[in-house]
């Protein structure tokens, strides 16, 4: 127990005092385990809606013109505010078996050379959480994992982009990652990474990532080891090399699955669909794509965009480079937020709240890191928080002395309308 | 190799959600309502990722990460310019009077003076009994940063609460 490993009796007791008090708190067991499935069914639903959405509105539009776009006009992105409600005519469009774990299972080993195999494991495309298949694969020179999976996305959703684009390295270290475009339009992504960011211990995960336009999502894994997470390192690499693993993953019979898993049965308002069929649950947010533009439209001219990322909407970062080395800049623009502010508070003419930090950039503890932030809440409850740090990465120690933004600089891009043009009003 | 059943789902949220509640009550450190909607969406993503989530050797682990980097993506859309708490949170307590009551508003009250990081910290390390490395892990950070936040956070829980932690340490 890491608990020995305490020099300090504090520490010991410390863990005494926390078992105490948290065992006070009592948890209503119920309500959460129905409050957690429920929240994901709705997640998984919105998943399947939004693949029911792109096939189907294509298919019936001839039909009777019927709306079937519930994130219309909005050029295809995924409104994380809106449940859409998906129809159930989506599945009249496809006549499909359903493919049984075994049927994946077989078809995966049909895909792999010649080798041993064993702790087979899969689900069909009847389970309510997902087909899958996963085994043991030993072309001789040790067993690795192998797992695939699969179900809908909506193309060029923001899902579909996050799945297919390599993540910063900044964010997650890895050794090779690429994304094309296949001749029938697919992406796929190819990623040579670690199990761990970290690599405290060196398993190797390489995976393939496959989108089609029709909206089947295809993913494949692979480790050197015989088990994604707490098992020894079998051999050097994973067994596949990235041209198999693509292999694997554009093979026909997983669109087939895909095709093949149903539709939500107890999704209600199959009926009537649309915008006005949907009612908003939160705020609608920000597009992460539209704020990296912005937020590049607005860095000081004489600084150079070097990196950029950011997986999740409302967020992004850059780095730039001002010549004297990289700076790293984040944003997060969030509508419906309306913290309070502490000191250094400043109240504009429209009643705009600006709040201004220059502290120690501990983020993510480089060394001798700074954070300078301006933080921003419109009277409308939208929020923009602009940092930049005197380092290229949040895990790097400190460059140079200041961030490349002053902190005028910063004060204009948190304050400039082009946020406001972002956020639908809701 | 004990092997999950990849559709223990159910059983699985059963068996775990009074944990995770009580860890999420001591992240939020108090925060009740709060630490019931971090418990639920762990559990949501739990549930859409499960044939995955039932491969991992360690899944009450793997819970248990979940909910902090859910805790801390939370914290962050509240607030990039990481602060302590100003006010107390809500801990009222809806059971009505409990004899432990008030030492736990006390280690509780103590914990959400602290930043949002150094409680995930503290949590890990002393309620989950992790490793540093295994802290970093979990909230992806740099081990030397959890060391760092890890000192800070028992310097200032030992100047709130006192050395010995007198009544909170009978076993």
């Amino acid at each position: 127990m890491p608990v020995e490993q305490h020099e300090d009796p504090f520490e010991g007791r410390l863990g005494d005092a926390l078992r105490q008090a948290g065992g006070t708190f009592e948890a209503d067991g119920a309500t959460l385990v129905a409050g957690g499935e429920a929240r994901g069914r709705r997640l998984l639903r919105r998943r399947r809606a939004a693949v029911a959405g792109g096939v189907a509105g294509v298919a019936l539009a001839g039909v009777g013109g019927a709306l079937l776009v519930p994130w219309g006009g909005s050029g295809g992105e995924e409104s994380v505010a809106a449940d859409p409600t998906p129809r159930s005519s989506a599945d009249a469009t496809k006549s499909s078996t359903p493919v049984s774990g075994d049927d994946l299972l077989r078809t995966l080993k049909g895909l792999l050379p010649e080798g041993k195999f064993s702790g087979e494991d899969s689900r069909g495309t009847e389970s309510e959480s997902g087909p899958y298949a996963r085994l043991v694969y030993d072309d001789g020179k040790g067993g690795g994992a192998i797992g695939i999976s699969m179900d809908r996305i909506e193309p060029g959703s923001r899902q579909a982009r996050e799945v297919t684009t390599c993540p910063a390295e900044e964010l997650v270290p890895h050794d090779a990652c690429s994304t094309s475009r296949l001749p029938d339009g697919s992406l796929l992504k190819l990623f040579q990474g670690y199990e761990y960011p970290d690599r405290r211990v060196d398993t190797k995960w390489w995976s393939a990532e496959l989108v089609t336009p029709e909206g089947h999502h295809v993913s494949v894994s692979e480790w050197n080891a015989e088990a994604e997470k707490d098992a020894p390192i079998t051999r050097p690499n994973p067994p596949l090399s990235t041209e198999q693993l693509k292999k694997v993953v554009t093979a026909e019979a997983w669109r087939t699955a895909v095709d093949a898993i149903p539709e939500d049965p107890k999704v209600p308002g199959s009926a009537a669909s649309g915008p006005t069929a949907s009612a908003p649950a939160a705020p609608p947010s920000a597009d992460g794509a539209a704020i990296e533009k912005t937020l590049i439209g607005l860095l000081p001219k004489d600084v150079k965009v070097v990196s950029k990322g950011g997986q999740e909407a409302e967020y992004r970062f850059v780095v730039v480079d001002d010549g004297k080395g990289a700076s790293f800049v984040q944003i997060n623009v969030q509508p419906g937020m309306d913290e309070v502010f502490g000191s250094g508070l400043e109240i504009l003419p429209d009643g705009t709240r600006v709040a201004t930090r220059q502290g120690p950039g501990d983020d993510k503890g480089g060394k001798g890191t700074v954070m300078w932030t301006v933080d921003t809440v419109r009277p409308g409850s939208l929020r923009v928080v602009v940092s930049a740090f005197n380092t290229g990465a949040q895990s790097a120690d400190a460059t140079r002395d200041t961030p490349a933004l002053t902190m005028a600089e910063l004060k204009r891009i948190a304050l400039s309308e082009k946020w406001e043009q972002l956020v639908p009003k809701g | 190799m004990r092997h999950v059943r990849a559709d223990g789902y159910p059983e699985f949220a059963a068996a775990r959600a009074g944990h995770l509640y009580r860890s999420a009550c001591l992240l939020t450190g108090g925060d009740t309502h709060l630490a019931e909607d971090l418990v639920q969406e762990t559990l949501g993503r739990l549930y859409v990722k499960w044939g995955r989530v039932s491969r991992v050797g360690n899944p009450a682990g793997y819970a248990q990460t979940v909910l902090t980097r859910t805790f801390l993506a939370h914290q962050r859309r509240r607030s990039s310019t990481e602060r302590a708490t100003d006010t107390f949170p809500d801990v009222a307590d809806p059971r009505g009077p409990h004899t432990d009551a008030p030492l736990r508003l006390t280690l509780v009250e103590a914990l959400a003076q602290l930043p949002a990081k150094d409680r995930a910290v503290v949590v890990l390390r002393y309620w989950e009994d992790r490793s540093i490395q295994e802290t970093a892990d979990a909230m992806n950070a740099s081990s030397a940063a959890v060391r760092t936040r890890c000192v800070r956070a028992l310097a200032r829980l030992r100047e709130l609460l006192g050395e010995d932690l007198g009544e909170y340490a009978t076993p």
